[in-house]
């Protein structure tokens, strides 16, 4: 009820949508959990070495499809928000959709690279001991695996709203936070997959 | 501009003062009361068991408190209703915060006084120890004419600048000079303390002095030992895993390793029927529970009933399973590790045999010592208050500390005039429920023949006859004591 | 005259929305940011009274640790056994105590309650950025808050590896029996605390940024807003390092991973799998965090404090730009120098010596802050209210208890120092004391604000005198017993001789103790008996200059029935010589004022150019968001 009134309220005093801001913020804070894994990781990773127990091993391939499925949902996402801007409704509900399935597509095949790396013996719960650098992938990937299944939520929300003719020219600001966050998560999937691929 | 004037009649209100502050002692007597009566503690929830004493003084304090808060506010009503300001706040604190002032310079010359040698950082037994000490002294000699200044401005302020009606303060906001001076000279003077702190810890803390002797003080919940490299003057290797009853410190002696080995792989055989016969064992413990659960037997015997039941529910629940599982896992990956470090026969070299494992440590004056620390179970931190040392003891990792004892435990206890000092190392990172009473007695003499006669009466790790299992660290996974030695060879 | 020429032009086209609110919307799942202060304001009491409680019990056993407490045994059962206290459920005591002080009172408690209540009103905002969010993180403090509640209750007790629950003591069940049940609630309670102090953060950061009035440039914020700016930075980059660690920390206890854990043998259970773990990683990601959070209790205790000063000495606070850049220095400097808790960890000695230089740096910008204060108070005119003898507590404990950081940041003196009990002395003093002082400044000031009713004064004088008093002889002594070498978290100290000496000044500190916990019952009764029976406010009970006091006394939602208040000058314009009053709001237009910034710009430069500077600063700033989020 509240956030309706605040919704309806005349712009008095701020200069970008609080939501927006909002976003950013939250952004630069799941960057620091994410510079904590890494940096924890690189810190790690030469004293884990001196005493043996950590373990070089290739990522699983499927993570570097999901790398490229986050790219293309990245356009996908870009094209809806385009064809939003420019009141193409129909457009914009299939773009969105795409870009929902992409992310599913994404989930699963993060899904399947554990599955993979179980299949080698690394495993994520009751690890052997060696495979400290096999436990940081599980925990790197599932925490950002928790951040897309925020996304597909919101994406979920705004698809709905886009669905029911909440989503157009005038009513961007769901669709831009959405936009944002997708190309975020998309963007810090692929740093992840570049940083393990290179520093394991 | 009188509305903050809420106060209430001057003679009513501190009378009442004076009898909440009394109160407030109420509870302390409650409790003198109470400690000197409980003798028997009651077993059973009951009301009747209750400290009522203690509840009534309670209640009691609580609701004088509550009251005298009350007056408080009849005496704001008043106020407002008279419309007379009868304690002037602002003139009142001008003189507590004087009072304030005086007292504490008078407490804590008291505290200097009474607690003599004991207050500021007292006499250090160590050679770095007269460095920190020094350190300290320059720290503390600026760090209180900061203190003093400040804090007696500070009050000095509220005395003189307290409010008065038509007056208007001095408007005074900016003066870039002396911002200038009290961000430069603070600067300054921590320059020194930093440079001389950086020359002190790098000297204390950089490198391992070469030619000092080294003694391994291992620590584990709760309790500390040391080891001497007896001698051979060469330190036997280690590792957690060959760690048991008989082999407290993990050495590589192989008749201890070989033991645990088989008892490990015994262990194992039995966890591996345990499995087998886990679905046999689930409906064993339900038949005894059903059989149990009649009459009156949960009432009667709850702790019975609580323990039957449990188990029946972790073999229902699979848990007893997951976690005999989980121990044959955990004992198998312990064999393996063994069994390729007992192939090594570097690590094997019998260096350990003649170690001397002590409950005490024992130090010459003036000579060089660099104590290796290792943990057996979580992080402890060894503190020698006296010698001016302390490092953090983790498990999975070498710490050391070094230092030289400058006197022995007879001058300290001249110095002191105690008879009974003793110098201990204590354990300074909290590990666990008896943390309060982890430490090792270390005893300075003052010659090597002293030492010498004390080494002698130590026993070797591994000589006729073997030493035996050190005090409360018998882990319960270990039936060692069962298995005569050397039965299992494996190779 | 100020809150004339605020109705004098009304606007009622927008703004005050009149509607009905149900009960659970207005005062439960109140997305109002005046409500939600209060609702942090009092979740924070309660977790106080409770911690307090708890230090209450533990001090009582390190003074009479023979005696039998029946009392004890009633409230705790098996944990007191004969009226004992369980060595192990002292140390879920000391943890617990630590945990609630630390993060529910002083980070939800104060930075929660004043910058809900404070940003949007002080800023010229009608709400927060996102009042949902808001909400929302409230209700994960207060789950927070019960998660931890019930974690004392538990069968193997709360959580007792401190509150830093050091890995490897915390990450396996066995270790010791608090490390059970009780450190997976406390973790679990972390978490969410976590999630609710980002949600805060972010609208915090984001209000002030993005919302404030017309004229209220960065220049012209009140301290108080700076400091909780300030403040809410620090948790966005700091709370996420502490989420990694936890959820590494569950990790550990949970999946068996080795993070943490490596060449372990534990009792009672044999050597355990993990290797290759690094404890002293958890150190790192703990203190990363640990450190920042010192400052983000303390910070915006600091700007309360200066706030409060400046209104009761009539008095523009001196130094403004010293004072805030001063706190940015602060702000920066705390994520650089987490190692000086860690200088005998083993960690690389060379790694020590850089973080102790970065360390003592940090004692400059203290020292400016607590110059500015004196200078503040110099020949002032200065109103004892209760705000104002707390904000002077506070300064005199920040110089007490931050003179000893310069001995703990310090290398050498902190090989002798560590975890002993001077220690517990100087962070008591500096962020305990202090911190909690700051808060009974807010709360005694802001009263009148929140509820629309005055607090007792003379209840006030007397909790203020009893409560600093005992608050230096409970803490003051333990600066003797570090010295001497009093390890901290000893359960007692009757089994080494040595500490015999102490055995008075132990007694002496409970009962200090005790006394100071019972006059926090005056303020209790104080405050709760003033929510409906105080004496009613004024509209600007302290002739304050803040935007704050030209709202309504009643609240409304939205603050203000007309248009936002413009804002002209600094918040400290106190006693100009020009003006016949004392103060000079900063709401109050007058064309002949030239009055610039932040209270020093009487004599620099005309308010025009400096606005137009800062807005050209501005807009270069937000553009640059744009441009790198791509937004039109």
């Amino acid at each position: 009820m509240n956030t309706k009134i605040a919704s309806k309220k005349p712009k008095e005093n701020y200069r970008i949508e609080p939501m927006r801001f909002n976003l950013v913020l939250m952004i630069i804070a799941s960057c620091m959990l994410f510079a904590a894994f890494v940096s924890a990781y690189i810190v790690h990773m030469p004293d884990a070495a001196a005493k043996n127990t950590w373990t070089e091993f290739d990522l699983p391939v499927q993570f570097m499809y999901s790398a490229i499925v986050a790219l293309i949902s990245s356009v996908t996402i870009y094209l809806a928000y385009r064809s939003a801007k420019s009141d193409e409704l129909m457009l914009n509900r299939v773009y969105l959709s795409a870009t929902w399935l992409l992310g599913v597509v994404f989930c699963v095949l993060q899904y399947m690279g554990w599955l993979n790396m179980i299949s080698r013996g690394l495993m994520p719960v009751n690890a052997d001991p060696e495979d400290i650098s096999a436990s940081y992938v599980y925990a790197i990937s599932l925490i950002h695996l928790l951040h897309v299944l925020g996304g597909i939520i919101l994406l979920t929300v705004t698809l709905t709203k886009a669905f029911r003719y909440q989503v157009h020219k005038k009513e961007l600001t769901l669709m831009k936070v959405t936009h944002t966050y997708w190309h975020f998560l998309g963007l810090l999937w692929i740093y992840l997959y570049l940083f393990l691929y290179f520093a394991g | 501009m009188k509305n903050y004037h809420l106060s209430g009649i001057a003679a009513f209100a501190t009378k009442k003062v004076f009898s909440a502050m009394f109160l407030l002692a109420l509870p302390l007597f409650a409790i003198a009361q109470t400690a000197t009566d409980v003798v028997e503690p009651p077993k059973e929830f009951s009301l009747a068991n209750w400290d009522w004493e203690f509840i009534s003084y309670f209640v009691l304090a609580v609701l004088l408190i509550l009251i005298t808060a009350r007056a408080f506010d009849i005496g704001a009503l008043t106020e407002r209703i008279t419309g007379k300001k009868v304690v002037n706040w602002n003139a009142t604190n001008r003189w507590i915060a004087i009072i304030f002032l005086l007292a504490s310079v008078a407490g804590i010359w008291y505290e200097m006084v009474n607690h003599g040698k004991h207050v500021l950082i007292g006499d250090s037994y160590s050679e770095h120890g007269a460095t920190i000490d020094s350190m300290f002294n320059w720290t503390f000699g600026f760090t209180f004419v900061v203190f003093v200044i400040t804090e007696v401005l500070l009050f000095y302020f509220m005395f003189k600048y307290r409010y008065r009606e038509g007056q208007k303060a001095h408007y005074y906001f900016h003066n870039n000079k002396l911002e200038l001076v009290w961000t430069v000279v603070p600067a300054i003077v921590l320059t020194f303390l930093v440079l001389r702190g950086f020359n002190t810890w790098t000297k204390i803390t950089a490198e391992k002095p070469k030619d000092a002797q080294e003694i391994e003080v291992f620590a584990y919940q709760f309790g500390w030992k040391a080891r001497y490299a007896g001698a051979d003057n060469k330190f036997g290797s280690h590792h957690f895993t060959f760690i048991s009853g008989k082999n407290p410190l993990g050495l590589a002696v192989q008749d201890h390793v070989d033991s645990l080995l088989a008892d490990l792989k015994k262990d194992t055989a039995l966890l591996n029927k345990q499995i087998a016969s886990a679905g046999d064992s689930a409906k064993a413990w339900k038949a005894a529970f059903v059989k149990f659960n009649t009459g009156s037997n949960a009432t009667a015997y709850p702790a019975v009933y609580k323990e039957l039941k449990t188990k029946m529910e972790d073999a229902e629940s699979g848990s007893y399973l997951r976690q005999l599982k989980k121990d044959l896992r955990r004992k198998n990956t312990t064999i393996t590790r063994i069994t390729t470090y007992r192939k090594n026969q570097d690590v094997f070299n019998n260096a350990g045999n003649d170690d001397k494992i002590t409950t005490e440590i024992v130090l010459v004056k003036g000579k060089s010592y660099t104590f290796n620390f290792r943990a057996r179970d979580v992080i402890h931190s060894a503190w020698f208050p006296d010698f001016r040392g302390q490092m953090n003891v983790v498990p999975g990792m070498a710490t050391w500390f070094s230092f030289v004892p400058t006197k022995t435990t007879e001058e300290a206890r001249a110095d002191k005039g105690n008879k009974d000092f003793d110098f201990y190392l204590y354990c300074n990172k909290i590990c666990g429920g008896a943390h309060y009473n982890m430490k090792i007695k270390i005893t300075v003499v003052g010659s090597d023949a002293e030492y010498n006669t004390w080494l002698a009466t130590q026993t070797p790790f591994v000589a006729p006859p073997v030493a035996a299992p050190a005090e409360g660290m018998t882990p319960a996974q270990d039936s060692s004591s069962i298995v005569k030695p050397n039965t299992v060879t494996i190779r | 005259m100020s809150t004339a020429a605020l109705h004098t032009d009304h606007h009622h086209d927008h703004g005050h929305h009149e509607h009905k609110e149900s009960f659970i919307s207005k005062y439960v799942f109140s997305m109002d940011h005046k409500m939600i202060s209060k609702q942090f304001l009092i979740t924070g009491i309660i977790m106080g009274i409770v911690g307090l409680v708890m230090s209450l019990l533990f001090r009582m056993q390190l003074a009479w640790p023979d005696e039998k407490f029946g009392f004890m045994e009633m409230l705790l059962g098996k944990w007191a056994q004969d009226g004992k206290l369980d060595p192990n459920f002292y140390m879920g005591l000391v943890t617990i105590h630590g945990t609630i002080m630390v993060f529910y009172v002083l980070t939800a408690g104060l930075s929660g309650t004043f910058s809900n209540l404070l940003i949007p009103l002080q800023v010229g905002a009608r709400d927060m950025a996102s009042p949902f969010m808001n909400m929302l993180s409230y209700w994960f403090f207060f789950l927070s808050s019960v998660v931890l509640l019930i974690s004392v209750g538990v069968e193997t007790g709360p959580a007792s590896a401190g509150w830093t629950v050091y890995p490897p003591l915390s990450a396996m069940e066995k270790a010791m029996p608090g490390s059970g049940l009780g450190m997976t609630l406390w973790l679990v309670a972390i978490v969410l605390f976590i999630v609710s102090a980002l949600l805060g953060g972010i609208n915090y950061i984001s209000t002030v940024l993005n919302m404030r009035t017309k004229g209220m440039s960065m220049n012209r914020m009140p301290l108080t807003i700076w400091a909780f700016f300030l403040t809410a930075v620090l948790g966005l980059l700091s709370f996420p390092v502490l989420l990694g660690a936890g959820l590494f920390l569950i990790f550990d206890r949970s999946f068996g991973t080795s993070f943490y854990l490596s060449d372990i043998y534990l009792e009672g259970v044999g050597a355990m799998e993990n290797i290759g773990g690094s404890p002293v990683l958890y150190q790192h990601l703990f203190w990363f965090l640990g450190h920042p959070e010192v400052y983000i209790i303390l910070m915006p205790a600091l700007g309360i404090t200066s706030e409060v000063i400046s209104t009761n000495a009539r008095k523009p606070i001196f130094g403004y730009t010293a004072m805030v850049i001063s706190l940015m220095g602060i702000s920066f400097l705390s994520f650089i120098v987490w190692g000086h808790h860690m200088f005998i960890t083993g960690m690389n000695p060379f790694l020590g010596s850089v973080f102790m230089i970065l360390t003592l740096i940090i004692a400059v910008p203290s020292a400016v802050k607590v110059f500015n204060y004196l200078t503040t108070l110099w020949r002032g005119n200065l109103r004892f209210t209760p705000a104002m003898l707390f904000s002077i507590g506070l300064v005199s404990f920040f110089i007490s208890g931050g003179l000893t950081g310069i001995y703990l940041g310090n290398a050498a003196l902190d090989i002798q120092l560590h975890d002993s009990y001077f220690v517990v002395a100087h962070f008591h003093l500096v962020m305990g004391s202090s911190a909690i002082f700051g808060m009974f400044a807010g709360i005694y000031h802001w009263y009148p604000r929140m509820y629309g009713r005055m607090l007792n004064n003379t209840l006030g004088q007397f909790h203020f005198w009893i409560t600093f008093i005992t608050a230096y002889l409970v803490f003051f002594p333990m600066h003797f017993m570090g010295l001497a070498g009093v390890p901290r978290r000893y359960y007692m100290f009757t089994l080494v001789k040595e500490f015999d000496v102490w055995m008075d000044v132990n007694k002496m500190m409970t009962i200090a103790a005790i006394v100071g916990g019972a006059a926090q019952l005056l303020f209790l009764w104080n405050f709760f008996y003033s929510m409906f029976r105080g004496k009613k406010s004024e509209q600007n009970p302290w002739q304050s200059n803040t935007l704050e006091w030209s709202a309504p006394v009643e609240h409304l939602h939205g603050n203000w029935p007309g248009a936002i208040p413009e804002v002209y000058r600094g918040p400290y314009e106190y006693s100009r010589p020009d003006r016949e009053d004392d103060y000079f709001p900063q709401y109050v237009p007058d064309e002949s004022d030239h009055a610039g910034t932040g209270g020093d710009g009487h004599k620099t430069a005309p308010k025009r150019k400096s606005t137009k500077k800062e807005e050209v600063a501005e807009n270069v700033m937000f553009a640059a968001i744009k441009r790198v989020f791509g937004w039109s």
